[in-house]
């Protein structure tokens, strides 16, 4: 019992070689993975995802549960269709969830155990004990469960391609090409998207159509298709498939850059197409269904047009004489077929009574005296890894047959999916035994077998109707058909079964591997609601969706519970349609594109200097700059910290958010905004200010300039610029739409530089010499604009640090000169550059907050003791209001405290939890009193111990006060000692001096 | 992905625009007489109905300029967009077109792909 080969155009002789499963195999030029392995008489091709039952290729398309495999030579992709993976010369596949090899697998213990593996095994059975599950049955389940392995890591080159069309046709098909046609010459711009690489659908498929036209299917094909490529206004898109249906005709469609070809690495291997559409037309036909029976997944088993797809198609004749199990009058085709061929089915098996047959059938079945059983069904099959004995029941009596194939159609499903994707609305219908597009959401259209439409006649009637909405000509068809023109069918969802036994098994879903005893047994168990059981038992949850056994499977439900299947109603269809790579998804946002960065006019220098980075936002700040090699972070915070305090640092603090605001109104405008007071403020000076939500809580904060009334520039934190940008312009447009104001962005355009230390003023009048930087000239919160070179400045006198400090602002252009210049003068003084890191620790020991670590949108100034920055007379600012809310006056909120150790030598951790006691029980059975938590923690190398700043319910009363922090891995807590948040220089002598 | 016409540059992809939340709900002109109740209902209630909703939009990656927009919630159809400072259309403008996905009812979010 071997394959054939058959005469077929859309497969060329070229031979080419494969390996599967490390053999190399001989395959043709056109041939998908499935086709090429069926042609060297493979049939099994991998393992169930539970019992790890052996299992072949039982569809030719996308609708395949059963042959999926790892494709070694395209870095590893797992999961792949066979049935639709094209193959190219040395081309390497494996077979998956096997273990040691495909024939000898030890997870098939699984299959011997599966009385026990029922639905809802995992949720009743591994529940304990304590880290049973993430140790134990966690890595355990996954191993033996499952799919391929991960691929391996690769750089996609996946592009996203956008559409704006009038008309989109799914499907490339007999009715797709019949609306394309309508559409040759005239104004709407139209995409024909087809999923093969070959227009035609089920005529290049089956031989179910004589002629159209007068014309053979093939060149009716090739004579539409020619019209369709000359029309200027239709595109056609092959190896494309629509996943994605979306509001507002909204599509989405994967195209295969490569299908048959191996992938090259430098070229982008897909597409992903994003259409926009006035109207879709769905012509994506039908997808055939099984029937349940006793070992109803033996490789071997195979559904009946599928069968006939592989002999049309890919020119294969998968086996010369296969059992033929159908309920219907659709396969008369194959049976024709095959009799075209000079084969001979072994038997014809109908579930229809033998008045209800078709003549044609009989009478074929009579004159090539095929053993015909009418009114009977298969009861199931046997074999070792494959089909060996069919039994076929007829009233009481069975027969034994031996045959290696069985084929098998329970009817057709009209393909719904992209329909309700697009929340059309669906109906059963009872002639076809299925559910089909009934009231479209959107502009949509369905075309043919989509449409419940089984009648080839009346389809040319049928476009020429529902594209009337369409200023076109009308098409004609005159189809002769192979197969009756009347679809017949009778309900049979599954047969009966011999015996009972446990491990005797119908499967209703191939790729999850769920019986029918599982629906059963969760409809017992209470889950009759559809969705509640699709997901108690996975059924339809598998990668194929359940495309060949869904509508089954609510038969089969509405039996159980008798009711109509109507009243059952369909689980949810979500897209996409079927899998698609996150590579396409994703196009060229990887890598670099993925999150662009931000970097200073300084990045040079920093990198020659060993600066380590921290991403703040997109921006990219120096963290630390390594002195040597072998320096920690630690070792490198504690010395720039100290040199700092002792001599004089720089940092790069051009991503600092910068806002200009200006206008009439500006002054007025700040007001509100901002917590602060500004009317009182002089002219060139400035002011550290806050912005709070509506509901009182910090936003951000950072320092502000008042050049005039009518002028503000406004500082923010590095990451939070965008926002505060945003919020301002909303607060501009919605709300105070009277206030003459403009805001502009202008971080990028200056340059920042913080320099401080106590010896910053002697580095500032080496660099600029001309200026004053004395105490009464150049005072504490005052700026200046100077000429320098070719170029302008402003020398702002502020400081994060609680040193002596400047901030220098300069065009990014003359940036890095300027840097280098500073370095030079600040040679003999000991300058230092300095990162985040040591900010934070030295603005900890000064006391002053950071936006997003004292600070997390439930902290108020007055929780930070900042009631200095409240405009008090102000009639109104943002957030003034929920000032005074009961919450935000409570006296027990967290509020801002310094922390010391009274054990100098203990570390204070940030993030640590404050508590009343000094030692934790080693089990912990009641809560135990929690007071607040470390915000920051650091070892001040200038104190020469640690500190902390924290968050303490009550805090501003509890000064003075003993308590103690958890620590990492220790019952032992470290006692503390509440203290002011200020823990250097109080008295702000080095910044105002 | 919908498509929202912003009032200032015409029909572009939702991508390009950020919600705002409810529209026409006015910042208090003085908030310190406010009670705490009605300063709380201001700050933090807002309306969540499914159906016909009056809500804010920014074209963020664009113009910038915030509008007004009238959504279905229920069927994520924009009915209406109007700059900030038009009127806002009456509820009876939107009657004929209050209807579901699917013809679900208006309150629960069942599973009816099915027609009855």
């Amino acid at each position: 019992m071997s394959a054939i080969n058959n005469n077929c155009e859309y497969i060329s002789k070229k031979q080419i070689k494969i390996i599967f499963d490390g053999k190399t195999y001989e395959a043709y030029d056109g041939d998908t993975i499935a086709s090429a392995l069926l042609r060297n008489n493979i049939r099994l091709v991998g393992r169930s995802f539970k019992y790890h039952r052996p299992r072949g290729i039982y569809t030719c398309g996308i609708e395949e549960p059963n042959a999926l495999v790892q494709i070694i030579s395209e870095h590893n992709e797992p999961n792949t269709r066979a049935t639709i993976k094209r193959v190219y010369d040395g081309m390497e596949i494996t077979s998956q969830n096997r273990w040691p090899s495909l024939r000898y697998d030890f997870g098939a213990i699984n299959n011997i155990l599966s009385p026990i593996f029922s639905a809802g095994f995992y949720y009743k059975t591994f529940m304990g004990p304590k880290g049973f599950w993430k140790n134990l049955y966690e890595p355990l389940i996954r191993r033996s469960a499952g799919l391929g392995k991960p691929p391996k890591n690769f750089r996609s080159k996946s592009t996203h391609q956008y559409h704006n069309t009038d008309v989109v046709i799914i499907g490339g098909g007999l009715s797709g090409l019949a609306a394309a046609k309508k559409f040759i010459n005239t104004k709407y711009k139209v995409l024909l998207i087809e999923q093969d690489s070959y227009l035609g659908g089920v005529l290049k498929n089956s031989n179910k159509i004589k002629t159209i036209n007068g014309l053979t299917p093939q060149e009716w094909i090739s004579e539409t298709e020619e019209l369709i490529l000359n029309s200027k206004n239709i595109n056609i898109l092959k190896n494309t498939l629509v996943t994605t249906y979306n509001f507002t005709n909204h599509l989405i469609a994967l195209e295969d850059k490569f299908a048959g070809k191996k992938i090259d690495l430098n070229k982008s291997e897909l597409t992903l197409h994003k259409i926009r559409t006035s109207n879709t037309i769905i012509a994506n036909g039908h997808i055939e269904r099984f029937i349940s029976f006793r070992n109803n997944d033996l490789p071997g088993v195979m559904l009946a047009s599928s069968f006939e797809k592989y002999i049309h198609r890919y020119g294969v004749v998968p086996e010369k004489e296969p059992v033929i199990f159908t309920n219907n009058s659709s396969s008369l085709s194959l049976l024709k077929t095959l009799i075209s061929l000079g084969c001979k089915p072994k038997a014809y098996v109908d579930s229809r009574k033998k008045d209800n047959i078709e003549t044609e059938i009989k009478k074929i079945l009579k004159d090539k005296e095929i053993p015909f059983f009418s009114d009977a069904e298969i009861e199931g099959c046997d074999g070792n890894k494959k089909v060996e004995t069919i039994f076929i029941r007829q009233g009481k009596s069975f027969t034994k047959l031996k045959s290696s194939m069985l084929c098998v159609s329970g009817g057709y499903n009209p393909d719904i999916h992209l329909f309700t994707q697009s929340k059309g609305l669906v109906k059963w219908d009872k002639n076809i035994l299925s559910f089909k597009p009934d009231t479209p959401f959107q502009k949509t259209i369905t075309l043919g077998s989509t449409s419940g439409n089984y009648n080839f006649k009346k389809l040319c009637d049928e476009i020429n109707e529902k594209l009337s909405i369409f200023k076109t000509k009308k098409v004609s068809l005159d189809i002769n058909l192979n197969v009756p023109n009347k679809f017949s069918i009778k309900e049979l969802w599954e047969t009966k079964k011999k015996n009972n036994s446990n491990w005797s098994k119908s499967f209703i879903d191939l790729h999850n591997d769920v019986t029918t005893k599982d629906l059963k047994q969760a409809i017992t168990e209470g889950f009759d609601r559809i969705e509640h059981l699709k997901r108690y038992t996975t059924n339809s949850m598998g990668t194929d969706q359940g495309k060949i056994s869904s509508i089954n499977s609510l038969a089969i439900v509405s039996k159980m519970l008798k009711k109509e299947i109507s009243e059952v109603g369909t689980t949810t269809y979500r897209p996409p349609y079927a899998p698609l790579s996150f590579a396409a998804i994703a196009g060229r946002s990887t890598y670099e594109f993925y999150d662009p960065e931000r970097k200073t006019s300084i990045h040079s220098w920093h990198l020659k200097n060993n600066a380590v980075f921290e991403d703040v936002g997109q921006w990219k700040r120096p963290w630390y700059f390594k002195a040597s090699e072998n320096e920690t972070m630690h070792q490198a915070v504690q010395r720039e910290s100290k040199m700092l305090r002792e001599n004089a640092g720089i940092l790069d603090g051009s991503t600092l958010g910068k806002i200009e605001i200006k206008g009439r109104d500006a002054l007025e405008f700040m007001n509100l905004m901002y917590t602060n007071a500004f009317s009182k403020m002089k002219p060139m000076t400035s002011r550290y200010a806050m912005m709070l939500g509506e509901d009182g809580m910090i936003k951000d904060d950072g320092i502000i300039c008042k050049i005039s009334d009518q002028h503000f520039i406004a500082t923010t934190t590095s990451s939070g610029a965008p926002k505060v940008l945003a919020d301002m312009e909303e607060y501009l447009q919605t709300e105070w739409p009277h206030l003459q104001v403009y805001l502009n962005s202008i971080t990028e355009q200056f340059s920042t530089f913080n320099i401080s230390g106590p010896k910053t003023r002697e580095i500032m009048m080496k660099v600029f010499p001309n200026i004053d930087f004395s105490n009464d000239a150049f005072p504490f919160m005052t700026f200046k604009n100077f000429d320098y070179k070719e170029t302008k400045i402003r020398i702002m006198r502020a400081s994060f640090t609680g040193e002596l400090g400047y901030e220098i602002y300069i065009p990014p252009k003359f940036g890095l000169e300027l840097w280098e210049e500073i370095f030079s003068c600040g040679k003999e003084y000991n300058l230092i550059p300095y990162g985040t890191e040591t900010m934070h620790l030295l603005r900890a020991e000064k006391g002053y907050i950071v936006i997003g670590q004292e600070t997390d949108g439930t902290v108020t100034p007055i929780d930070l003791n900042y009631n200095w920055m409240i405009g008090k007379n102000k009639k109104d600012f943002i957030g003034k209001r929920s000032l005074s809310r009961p919450d935000t006056s409570r006296e027990d909120r967290k509020q801002l405290v310094g922390l010391l150790p009274i054990n100098k030598k203990d570390i204070i951790e940030e993030g640590q939890h404050i508590v009343e006691l000094n030692e934790l029980p080693k089990k912990i059975t009641n809560p135990i009193k929690y007071l607040g938590h470390v915000s920051s923690g650091y070892h001040s190398p200038n104190l020469n111990h640690s500190i902390g700043l924290a968050m303490i319910r009550g805090g501003k009363n509890l000064l003075g006060q003993k308590f103690f922090v958890t620590a990492t891995g220790k019952t032992k807590n470290i006692p503390v000692e509440i203290v002011n948040p200020v823990f250097i220089d109080p008295e702000n002598k080095r910044l105002t001096s | 992905m919908i498509l929202i016409k912003c009032p200032y540059c015409g029909e572009r992809d939702q991508s390009e625009f950020s919600n705002g939340g409810e529209a026409h709900v006015i910042r208090p002109k003085n908030p310190g007489s406010l009670s705490d109740k009605d300063w709380g209902e201001y700050v933090f209630y807002r309306n969540n109905p499914k159906g016909i909703f009056y809500e804010r939009w920014v074209h963020s990656h664009g113009c910038k300029k915030w509008f007004n927009a009238v959504r279905n919630t229920s069927t994520d159809q924009i009915l209406r967009v109007y700059k900030v400072n038009e009127k806002r259309p009456d509820l009876s403008d939107f009657k004929n077109t209050l209807k579901s996905p699917s013809g679900e009812p208006l309150v629960g979010s069942g599973n009816f792909a099915v027609k009855k």
